[in-house]
Order: structure tokens, then C-alpha cells, then sequence
């Protein structure tokens, strides 16, 4: 038997589904509606109801001698008397093309060049840079080119790489996809980019921060010490430190 | 605590009874029956689950439960493990360790997962709880070294330390010299996990660690301990169950025969896991004990190949758990299957996710070998690049007992490759005679005929996890109105909009959350939902600025919703937009 709400769809809130740890909770005294129909599923809302009753001598009572006492105070959830769903498909006018115009799952597939779509194939970060840093050693053990940090050959550029960016001083951190970038120029500056958001202390002069690495190694280097190459195969996170002078 | 008038048995009898229900559901379900059975449940529960963080607060939990000994508390939504939850979106646990400092000194475990805990925290548990004994940060962040050295230092009755794939900062002071902050006289250790740690850790600490507890069971090292270690570690714990090892690149054969006499005296290690960048050579090492080993974790091996896979696996003739990279290829899955009868739970993670053809021949024909040859095979994560309705339909015919099923085709919307049709018929036939099946995953060209098939079938359903899939609203629909037992559901790219989302809102209470990116629900509907509905939190996550600066009927980035009784939270991060807490229509 199903509570019947509105116009919506009967759904099944079996308590089950409830995790009655948190229910627990004195009942609001706001102003509700209260639609009951003669068909009831003892749902969790009188099931507060019945734990906030005063006990009497009686430890059984029914669900239903429960519910009598407690209607005045029950929350019920309204749902939405907002849709009349008919099992008919949906009018032929409303056309899946046109939901890509003005959705996002096309404006969400570019994650700068390439068919890069952000986190597919559902990979955690840690694996998808143990699966990097192995194609690059493989790469190079096969004297295969390796050309700005990509394995070239029929590889996609959606490569994703992400590591954490801390900057002395915001609290936030960030994550930067080290994979768009050829060089410590465009890093910096999309760095620089990212901050300035984010954080108001953050001088636009990208001369006044330091970006440093941590590598596989666990030490902290300065990125400008070393090429491109060598540390975009060890860096594990990132670090721009403000500078003195 | 008061004998209640005219009862039949005293509190105490109740209490003793009560006792031996453990599982959450029973507990809830004795609170229920009345006022005394309530008072007296709440009282004596020690194991609290808190499946999302901010479906409660700390003080209603206290309120509640006043004499918690083990908290497990879950954060961020799943697909925050793909990147898709921004930075500082929440998650966080200190107001949870600085309330239950006060309230629960008798605090025992505390489990985390997806939650942002700083080292202040770590000091704070450290401190706060005398009899403090098993601490899990399962995919945790925001802590150093540090925080690591406050637990190793204070907490003199730990037994597990499990950082299980957390992102932990190392501080170079400190690097690898928390764990000399364990005192001598420290023996307590039976379980520790620290493989998600990047720097080095002091091994000499670390070798006297394990060399005065006597009852470890679980060391899972990290990557910088090198193997040559590994042997003198062995030796001074010889009564090790689980192992991960560190590194393992150079092959050297005195090495070698160390760690075989090593393992040779293990006589009860079941469980390994490790071998970074492993010389496949190392592999013998393993033989001696591949006979007793119930779990092995080869999936961060990229080193080993098919043949030398076949070889380890064949071994394995008690094998229940296999993780593995899908350079074991159909042929090792062969094997597999012919040889470890006894599996239960597989994962084949791809080598290189990211290429356009495949590098290794590994399709779903691997998948159906499995499935034909290991009858108590229940739970599969399986990545691959192509599949055929045919292949998902004989597996759901060998295995009606899967539980977990965990599909993922690299590209999205790939169609069966033998018939170029969509795979709605394969997933149907895996809700259909699959009738436990709690976790489902699905990818591929699907329609929403799927979700028909979920619906219908899908009555035990938990979890569910959706890409890149269906044509309509029809298809949210028909999972939300026919998955009864549904308690997650998380979407991303797909065609689905403000009306099954509107007309099954009730439907949103009865779950755990609901998780929508990139799909096409407005801001408009974001904002009805959240004002109709007080017993949930809506929460669209932009990072493009205010949603209420673009037309309503602009779909929004990603929408979080999720079942409360402690209101809209107080930690949102700029990005997040909710319902005010004094007006319905105006934001926060």
C-alpha cells in the first residue's frame, strides 16, 4: 500500500532504504500539509513520532494507534505536484539535439587540446600517474620520440595529469593537469591564472612566486633547475613559494 | 538509568540482550519498537556509520548516541575520486574530532573516507583518546607527516594505522622520522598501511617497529623501501598475514635468495600486494608461497608481463582475490580460470588508459573464461576496449550470483563490436538473472532500454553508476521509479533533465545522494527541488560564477543533492550554490 502524494509517481520508501540513526529528532511544529490517505506505510516520520510519545504503560501499540496521536506534529515531505509523468516518450519535439545547444556535456568535453574528457576512463589520480610515468619509461626505453612530454604514435593527447598546487598563503588548494603544458612558461602562468581567483593577497607579477616540485623521491627542487623532461617524469606535487628578492 | 515502570524485564537484561546485535539495521529497527527500547539502544550502541557527512551533525549524533566507541564517517561524493568535485569543496572532518573530544573519550576506531582531516586533528585524536586503538584514512587528504607523528607518538594502545591511497604531505623535517616517534615501549601494532606514502621512512625505525611487535599481522610498505630490505623485515615478522612490498627494479640474485628464505619462513602470509616496478625475475621469490596466498594485488606491476603472470597465477590454487593489470590478457584470464576455483573478486585495470588501440590482447573474452571457470566469482571491475552483448549475456547466465559488476569501455558509447547495436541487452540480461546484484557500473552505447531493464530488474540494486548513456529523461525515470533498494546514484554526461528529476523528488529522500554532472538539469528546477524538498540539500557546483547570472533554464555544471536533518551546511566553498535557510528562493 502506497502513500499516495500529489500527482507524483507513488515511490517506495521502505524504511529500509533508511538508515534510522539519524531521525531521531524532536518533530518540527511547522505548519504542514497533511495528506494521508487511508492506505499507509508506516514511514520514518511516525516512526519519530512514535520514539518522541511518552511511554505508557503500554509497550505495544500499533502503528496506526501511533499515528493518531502524532498527526499534529508530523513533517510530512511534500512531493512535487509539479509533473503528471505519462508513459508515453517524451514529445517528439523536444529533440536530444537540441538539449547538447544548450547542455554542457559538450561544453564540459574540452579540457584544453584535445578529446581530453575530465576523469574518463574513471581512474584514480594515482594510478593514471603510474600509468604516465611508465609510459614515459617505456617510451624511453624504447627510444621511442618523446616529444614535449608525449609519447607520440597513436596515442591521444588526452593524457590527463593532475597534481596538487599549494601557493604559500591560500588555504585552498588547487589541482592543475600537468599534461596541457610543454613548458614551465605556460605552467606558471596558468598557475599564476588559477590563484588570482582565488586568492586577493596574490600579486599579479608572476616574478614574485617561486614554483617548486616534489619529486618521486619525496625532496622538494626548484622546477627551474631542471628540463622540462625530468620533471614532468617525477614531479608529484607543486609548491609556489613567495620569493624575497 | 531508571527501572521503567510496569516493563517486563529490567534495563539490564534488555542491555545484555541488545548486546549481541551488532548490524545497524537490527539496532534501528529495536529502537523503534518503543520509548524504554529507544532510550536503552541509544545508550549502549558503540558502532556508529555515518554514510555521508553531512546527512547529520556532530552534536544531533551525541545528542543521540552518547557512548560511541567507533565512528566511521563518510565525505565527498565517489566521483570526487576522478577528479570531478572541485578542490575545497568540503569534506571536512575537525569539527567531527573537536566535538567528539569532549563527548566520547572512550572513543576507540575512528574509519574516514573522502574527508579532508588536518594534522591539528590527527593531534587532537591523539590526545583526546586514551584507549585509542584503530585509525583508517581511506582516500584522505589535507595531513603531513606531521599529524602522523602526533598518533605514533601519543596513541599507546594503536593496533591499525591504515593511510589506504590518502594523499599524505611529506615535510621534509620530518620525512620518514615520524614513525621513530612510536616510544620503545610501543608493542600494540598489528596492523599498518602506510603504501601511499612518496618519501622515504626511516627504515631503521621502521625495522625496530616491526621487530618488537609481536602481533602484526598487516605491513603494507611503500614504494621506497627497497627489496633488498624487504628479507630483514620478513625475518623479524615471520608471522606476517598481508604484505605489500616497496620497489623491486634491479634483479640481483643474492637478493633474490634472501627474500625466498625469507618468505619460506612466512608460514601464514596470505595476502600480497606492491611490487612497484618489479624485475620480473623477483616473481620466483613469490612461488613458495603462492600455494596459501588468498589475495594478490599486482595492479601497480607494469613491469610484468602475460607469460610471467600465467606462471604466478596457475600457482595460485586458493586464490579469492586477484587485482591485476590487463597485461594479464585473455589468455592469463584463461589460466585464471582454470586454475584458482576458488575466486571471488576480480579487477583488471588498464595499462594504458589513455591510447586509441589497444595495447595488449585483452576483450571481454578474458571477462567470459572468468565466468565460466570460477563459480563463486561475485564482484568484477573489469576495464576493456571492446564488448558484445553476447559475451555480458553468457556471463549473466554463468554467474546469477554476482553481486558487484563494474563494467567500464574505455571509449564512451562503444556499441557491441559484433553487431555495431547498443549494449542495452547485455546489461539487461545482467540485472535480469543476476538477482543479488547490488553494484552496478555501467558504459558502452546504451539507450534508454537499459534503464528499463534496470528498473524492472534491478530491485536489489545499492549502487549505481551511469556515462555517457540513454536518450532522455525517460531513462532517470526508470531507474528512480523501479530501483526500490537504491541508495546511490551518480551520473555524468547524460541527456537527463528537470523531469524525472522533479517528478521522483520524493524518490531523493530514500537515498543516499544522487550525483549529476554535465547533464541537463536547470538551475530552475535546482531551485524548486531545494525549496520543496527541506529534507534535502541541493547543491549545484559551478565554477562559471553565479548560477542566478545566467537564465534559469541554463543547465547547470554538476548537482549534488543529498538527504539531511542538519540543514544546509555552513563550510560551502564559493562554487557551491544552495537554498537560503531564511528564504526558499534566494541563495546563499
Amino acid at each position: 500500500m502506497e502513500l499516495q502524494l500529489g500527482l507524483a509517481l507513488p515511490s517506495n520508501p521502505t524504511s529500509k532504504a533508511f538508515d534510522l540513526n539519524y531521525y531521531g529528532i524532536e518533530a518540527n511544529s511547522k505548519e504542514v500539509d497533511h495528506v494521508i490517505g487511508p492506505c499507509y506505510t508506516p514511514s520514518y516520520e511516525n516512526i519519530n513520532d512514535i520514539i518522541n510519545i511518552d511511554n505508557n504503560n503500554n509497550n505495544k501499540r500499533s502503528f496506526g494507534q501511533a499515528f493518531e496521536n502524532s498527526t499534529r506534529d508530523r513533517v510530512v515531505p511534500r512531493t512535487l505536484p509539479l509533473l503528471l509523468w505519462n508513459n508515453n516518450r517524451p514529445n517528439e519535439e523536444d529533440d536530444p539535439k537540441d538539449l547538447e545547444n544548450h547542455s554542457l556535456f559538450a561544453a564540459n568535453k574540452n579540457v584544453g587540446d584535445g578529446d581530453g574528457v575530465v576523469g574518463w576512463p574513471p581512474i584514480k589520480s594515482w594510478r593514471k600517474r603510474l600509468c604516465h610515468e611508465n609510459q614515459v619509461v617505456r617510451a624511453w626505453n624504447n627510444n621511442l620520440m618523446v616529444e614535449n612530454g608525449y609519447v607520440c604514435g597513436g596515442r591521444r593527447a588526452s593524457n590527463s595529469m593532475y597534481v596538487k598546487v599549494k601557493m604559500e598563503g591560500v588555504v585552498i588548494a588547487r589541482k592543475v593537469d600537468l599534461s596541457q603544458h610543454h613548458s614551465f612558461e605556460t605552467l606558471t602562468d596558468t598557475l599564476m591564472d588559477m590563484f588570482r581567483k582565488w586568492s586577493e593577497a596574490c600579486e599579479k607579477n608572476s616574478n614574485n612566486y617561486k614554483l617548486i616540485y616534489q619529486d618521486r623521491e619525496g625532496d622538494w627542487l626548484f622546477a627551474q633547475d631542471v628540463p622540462w623532461r625530468t620533471f614532468i617524469r617525477s614531479v608529484q606535487r607543486l609548491k609556489l613559494l613567495k620569493s624575497s628578492g | 538509568m531508571k527501572m521503567m515502570m510496569g516493563s517486563s524485564f529490567p534495563e539490564e537484561v534488555l542491555e545484555h540482550v541488545f548486546s549481541f546485535i551488532e548490524r545497524d539495521k537490527d539496532r534501528n529497527a529495536i529502537s523503534t519498537v518503543c520509548q524504554s527500547w529507544y532510550e536503552i539502544e541509544r545508550w549502549s550502541r558503540r558502532r556508529v556509520f555515518v554514510g555521508n557527512c553531512y546527512a547529520v551533525s556532530p552534536a544531533i549524533l551525541i545528542k543521540r548516541f552518547p557512548d560511541v566507541r567507533c565512528l566511521e564517517l563518510k565525505g565527498k561524493p565517489h566521483f570526487a575520486d576522478f577528479n570531478l568535485v572541485p578542490e575545497g569543496w568540503g569534506a571536512y572532518v575537525a569539527p567531527w574530532i573537536a566535538a567528539a573530544s569532549s563527548a566520547y573519550p572512550w572513543l576507540e576506531e575512528i574509519r574516514l573516507k573522502r574527508m579532508v582531516i588536518p594534522d591539528d586533528s590527527l593531534e587532537l585524536i591523539s590526545k583526546s583518546f586514551k584507549n585509542f586503538k584503530v585509525l583508517v584514512l581511506s582516500s584522505c587528504e589535507g595531513f603531513s607527516t606531521e599529524g602522523l607523528a602526533a598518533i605514533a607518538a601519543n596513541c599507546r594502545n594503536l593496533r591499525e594505522l591504515d593511510l589506504r591511497e590518502s594523499e599524505v604531505e611529506d615535510l621534509n623535517q620530518s620525512s620518514g622520522h615520524w614513525l621513530s616517534h612510536f616510544p620503545d615501549n610501543y608493542t600494540s601494532l598489528v596492523s599498518l598501511n602506510i603504501a601511499c606514502l612518496n618519501s622515504e621512512v626511516s627504515f631503521t625505525a621502521l625495522e625496530r617497529l616491526v621487530g618488537r611487535c609481536p602481533n602484526l599481522r598487516t605491513l603494507r610498505l611503500n614504494r621506497a623501501v627497497p627489496l633488498d630490505r624487504l628479507a630483514i623485515l620478513l625475518h623479524r615478522a615471520p608471522q606476517l598475514v598481508e604484505l605489500g612490498t616497496g620497489e623491486a627494479s634491479d634483479l640481483r640474485p643474492d637478493v633474490l635468495s634472501n627474500l625466498l628464505g625469507a618468505f619460506s619462513r612466512c608460514k601464514e602470509l596470505k595476502s600480497l600486494s606492491g611490487f612497484w616496478d618489479v624485475a620480473p625475475g623477483y616473481l620466483t621469490g613469490v612461488y613458495p608461497i603462492c600455494p596459501r596466498l588468498t589475495s594478490l594485488n599486482l595492479s601497480y606491476a607494469a613491469t610484468i608481463q602475460s607469460s610471467d603472470l600465467i606462471k604466478l597465477v596457475s600457482q595460485c590454487q586458493n586464490l579469492q582475490k586477484l587485482w591485476v593489470l590487463d597485461y594479464i590478457e585473455d589468455l592469463g584470464l584463461e589460466a585464471l580460470a582454470a586454475s584458482c576455483k576458488d575466486l571471488r573478486e576480480l579487477r583488471v585495470f588498464p595499462s594504458e588508459p589513455f591510447g586509441v588501440e589497444p595495447n595488449v590482447l585483452l576483450t571481454e573474452q578474458g571477462l567470459v573464461s572468468v565466468s565460466e571457470g570460477c563459480p563463486k566469482l561475485h564482484s568484477v571491475l573489469y576495464f576493456c576496449r571492446q564488448m558484445s552483448n553476447d559475451a555480458l549475456r553468457t556471463i549473466a547466465r554463468n554467474r546469477p550470483n554476482m553481486t558487484r559488476f563494474r563494467l567500464c569501455i574505455i571509449e564512451p558509447r562503444t556499441p557491441d563490436y559484433l553487431t555495431l547495436e547498443s549494449l542495452d541487452m547485455g546489461f539487461g540480461a545482467i540485472v535480469e538473472h543476476c538477482n543479488d546484484l547490488r553494484r552496478l557500473s555501467l558504459s558502452g552505447l546504451l539507450t534508454d532500454r537499459v534503464f528499463e531493464y534496470i528498473g524492472t530488474y534491478g530491485k536489489k540494486l545499492e549502487m549505481l553508476s551511469v556515462a555517457f548513456a540513454g536518450d532522455s529523461d525517460l531513462g532517470l525515470h526508470h531507474i528512480l521509479s523501479g530501483c526500490e533498494n537504491l541508495r546511490k546514484l551518480e551520473i555524468r554526461d547524460c541527456p537527463f533533465g528537470d523531469k524525472a528529476l522533479l517528478a521522483n523528488a520524493a524518490k531523493l529522500e530514500t537515498m543516499r545522494s544522487l550525483w549529476m554532472s554535465s547533464c541537463s538539469v536547470s538551475f530552475g528546477a535546482c531551485k524548486l527541488l531545494g525549496q520543496k524538498m527541506p529534507m534535502l540539500n541541493v547543491e549545484v557546483i559551478d565554477e562559471r560564477g553565479p548560477p542566478d547570472s545566467r537564465p534559469e533554464s541554463c543547465p547547470v555544471e554538476k548537482l549534488y543533492i543529498y538527504r539531511t536533518v542538519s540543514g544546509p551546511r555552513l563550510d560551502m566553498p564559493g562554487f557551491v550554490w544552495t537554498k537560503d535557510e531564511d528564504s526558499a528562493l534566494g541563495l546563499s
